[in-house]
């Protein structure tokens, strides 16, 4: 990776953009805010989940009539009876027993093959491609972050779970905000206080600290309105919020625990209209069975899960889930029961609002590029869509022109 | 901003981490010729690095199968000597006199980013940490041929599974893009091909011992970056140095980790020229540049192990006598950093991404939770009036504002309060 692009990459993964010195609201304002100005009823929300490093699609959407995806990867390749099948040539993987629900409730979408011109088959690079929604040049913004810019000041707005932010939610004005996953502690008191003192701005503060101080602050502005809502229950569950570990710059083990607290707060009317939830391990070069199915199993789980816990809120017909990763892997499996990095693969949009079925065409495996399944949508078509029909926000200006959609947003 | 106390402060940070208790005035009093000679020689023997002990580390052998009774106490094992390993290097990194080799180690960790996840076992952990040390400022070819033949690395991108069977690219492909030239200064063929020559190895798991079993080696020819020879791990490695792209590339994430991450490298700097033969501590030397130190635009955040080795070296803490290392790595894992655990191969991010609101939470409860266990004679045994003013001096910053001044001036009668807002005060978060 070279600097620029590993620069501009981890300039991205920030705490917030490097021009977010915006004016915040003051500490009430924004502790008011949730229990204020819930989000208005009937507004659409996108839940964004990552799938870092790599998920293999062939092995999530499996073309189990083809007898290539057999020859191609003996020793990882599923038996077509033990697949949940979804039409006549392509199925699930069988650990994705909830999401087979959904798709039969008409809830899911798959669109096929998507990626991007010329892959990248780097970690860092194909994963900034994918959260700044640019492909063709490193930019030092995330699609979802250029959308935050041209919304009213909010650090509501977008908020990711766990302690860094991923660059997908960094705009060049604004940024989301990070939600820690460990259970609110904040300062009261004498503390409350000294903090205060010390995150005011100060006329010589270089760039750095001043977003030091600025996170301090936004700190009080955002735990101050959350704290009380966790305390609730998760939403058609007698549960509480279990206590769990912040998470770390690859990915969250944890995508129940923070859909449970998205669940909530989303229940609970948080004016927030984004949220990133992630999940890490899917770089799977060796023994990729076991490892992939279980990964895939917590997906389709956490997911499902999610949905039901949504419908006992008034906000479930809202709710739009992303699941995308920065790569698929190559067909051919190698010598140690895995995959090396390849290129498309299948992205998930499940949602009442969504159409089911499958979009894009499924690459062909008779017809690889470079060993690789070929690009049959392009990652802009969907996040246009998104863009659109979610977070009803003209896309061409947020992805340099892109025009193409993917019809699988329900007209209503 | 006072230019002579920006540098000395930064000299701390970037090449130590940080000045023991009465370090920084002495160094303002030397002037910065002599301090920057001074951090930058390592000394032949090293008091408070003798100090710490080796840590107590086996070869746990095989894992006991899934039902075995001996699983349970196999695991306690394994999370023990994980713990002890981590430990030990902190406090290496707390207690040395001479900071350098440490940060140059903590560098090169990051650098070819190994993660004890999914080795489990802490012994090859240890002796990769051993191997950077020993070539932390040698030479970057004998640092490189030295990590092909690690175990850790091996294991970690899967060079025990790449055979002339079926190559596996994970190694061949991070050791030219993260380790040696930088993405996109090779093509998708050259990574096959490189993956090819690295065919052979095979690793014990639990020890970390490197063997090179020929039946699984490719003897053919490869064609890397326009040359063709049946190239092994070791001629390719060499081939991978010698380019032009790893002078650049070693010099580019020097620069990125010591000096700035958000300015590029500038053209045709001395640190180039000072790595043409691979020397590192020639290329350290070199960023050691009173122009670069000097300059305000190249601040950087310090990660939370670099604040919290600074916050022990003031308060004279031994990570490992906190009471419990399992409180300490816990709040570590909160702030999303634990030596031998980066997030992934490209290692730690940077600046910002220290910065989010949730991580200004756990700062705090963390520096509460150690400052009741350090020594903050420093400023406790001034009278109350003269407090504020030595902080500065002893935590080795290079200027207070107003705004953290007044912030201190309210809780100058309560040391320990005192000592958690500096240390949690934006100007000791970030390297000026």
């Amino acid at each position: 990776m070279d600097t620029i692009s590993r620069r501009k990459f981890l300039t991205l993964t920030s705490g917030a953009a490097i021009g977010a010195m915006v004016p915040l609201l003051s500490l009430q304002d924004i502790a008011q805010a949730a229990i204020d100005r819930p989000l208005p009823a009937n507004t659409p929300i996108l839940v964004a989940v990552t799938l870092y490093g790599g998920n293999d699609g062939l092995n999530t959407l499996i073309p189990y009539t083809d007898s290539l995806y057999f020859s191609s990867r003996p020793d990882i390749s599923y038996p077509a009876e033990k697949l949940l099948q979804l039409d006549s040539s392509l199925a699930l993987n069988p650990a994705m027993t909830g999401i087979k629900t959904l798709w039969d409730e008409k809830k899911v979408a798959i669109i096929r093959g998507v990626g991007y011109p010329k892959p990248d088959r780097s970690h860092f690079s194909s994963m900034a491609k994918w959260q700044t929604g640019n492909p063709l040049t490193h930019i030092s913004t995330g699609w979802l972050g250029r959308w935050i810019d041209t919304q009213p000041t909010d650090p509501m707005i977008a908020i990711s779970l766990g302690s860094v932010l991923p660059p997908l939610l960094a705009g060049a004005k604004k940024s989301g905000s990070a939600l820690p996953l460990g259970g609110l502690v904040i300062p009261t008191g004498q503390l409350a206080a000294d903090c205060a003192k010390l995150s005011t701005a100060s006329s010589s503060d270089s760039k750095l600290m001043a977003l030091a101080a600025n996170t301090m602050k936004n700190l009080f502005n955002i735990s101050d309105s959350i704290s009380p809502i966790l305390k609730k229950n998760v939403p058609g569950s007698a549960v509480e919020l279990p206590t769990i570990n912040g998470g770390n710059a690859g990915g969250d083990t944890n995508l129940s625990q923070q859909l449970d607290i998205v669940a909530k707060l989303i229940d609970a009317g948080a004016p927030t209209r984004v949220w990133s939830v992630s999940l890490g391990g899917f770089d799977t070069h060796a023994n990729e069975a076991n490892a992939q199915a279980a990964l895939l199993g917590v997906v389709s789980d956490s997911i499902s899960r999610f949905m039901t816990q949504l419908k006992s809120t008034t906000r479930s017909r809202d709710v739009v889930v992303l699941v995308y990763s920065e790569f698929g892997r190559r067909v051919v499996g190698n010598a140690s029961q895995g995959t090396d990095h390849g290129s498309s693969g299948p992205v998930f949009v499940i949602g009442d609002k969504i159409k089911g079925g499958f979009y894009g065409d499924q690459p062909s495996l008779a017809k690889l590029v470079d060993g690789d399944l070929a690009v049959t949508t392009d990652f802009r078509s969907v996040y246009a869509t998104i863009l659109e029909k979610v977070l009803k926000s003209p896309p061409e200006r947020i992805l340099n022109g892109w025009k193409k959609k993917v019809p699988f947003y329900k007209a209503v | 901003m006072d230019t002579n106390r920006l540098v000395t402060a930064r000299l701390f940070q970037r090449f130590g981490f940080g000045p023991k208790p009465g370090e920084f005035s002495a160094a303002l009093q030397a002037g910065n010729t002599a301090t920057r000679t001074s951090l930058l020689t390592v000394p032949s023997f090293d008091n408070g690095a003798q100090r710490v002990a080796e840590p107590a580390l086996t070869d746990l052998g095989k894992r006991p199968e899934p039902n075995d009774p001996q699983q349970k106490i196999f695991g306690a094992q394994m999370r023990e000597q994980n713990k002890a390993l981590t430990v030990w290097w902190l406090d290496r990194m707390a207690l040395s006199d001479h900071a350098l080799t440490e940060r140059m180690t903590w560098f090169w960790h990051g650098h070819w980013a190994t993660a004890i996840d999914k080795l489990n076992f802490a012994l090859p952990m240890y002796m990769q940490n051993q191997t950077l040390r020993k070539h932390a400022l040698g030479n970057f070819r004998d640092q490189s041929l030295a990590m092909i033949n690690d175990g850790a690395l091996q294991i970690w991108l899967d060079g025990q599974e790449n055979t002339v069977r079926a190559p596996n690219e994970n190694l061949g492909r991070e050791l030219m893009e993260l380790f040696i030239l930088g993405v996109n200064r090779y093509t998708e063929t050259d990574v096959k091909e490189l993956a090819r020559a690295l065919t052979g190895y095979q690793v014990t798991r639990s020890n970390g011992t490197v063997t090179f079993n020929s039946r699984r080696y490719d003897p053919n020819p490869k064609t890397i970056l326009g040359k063709t020879i049946a190239y092994d791990a070791t001629s390719a490695t060499n081939h991978l140095v010698d380019q032009t792209a790893c002078q650049l590339f070693i010099s580019e994430r020097l620069w990125y980790r010591f000096i700035s991450s958000r300015n590029p490298l500038p053209k045709q700097s001395g640190i180039q020229s000072a790595f043409g033969q691979r020397s590192i501590s020639a290329a350290v030397s070199a960023l050691a540049d009173f122009e670069y130190l000097s300059d305000t635009r190249y601040s950087q955040v310090k990660s939370p192990v670099e604040w919290f080795i600074s916050s022990c070296r003031a308060l004279s803490i031994t990570p490992s006598q906190l009471t419990n290392p399992n409180n300490l790595l816990n709040y570590l894992n909160k702030l999303s950093q634990v030596p031998f655990s980066p997030p992934n191969v490209g290692g730690w991010p940077t600046d910002e991404a220290w910065l989010s609101s949730a991580s200004a939470q756990f700062r705090f409860a963390f520096a509460q939770w150690f400052i009741k266990q350090g020594d903050i004679s420093p400023v406790s045994n001034l009278a109350r009036k003269d407090r504020v003013a030595a902080i500065a001096d002893w935590l080795g910053v290079a200027e207070l504002s107003d705004r953290t001044t007044t912030a201190l001036q309210g809780a100058d009668g309560d040391p320990k309060r005192l000592t958690l807002l500096a240390l949690c005060s934006p100007e000791f978060i970030v390297s000026a």
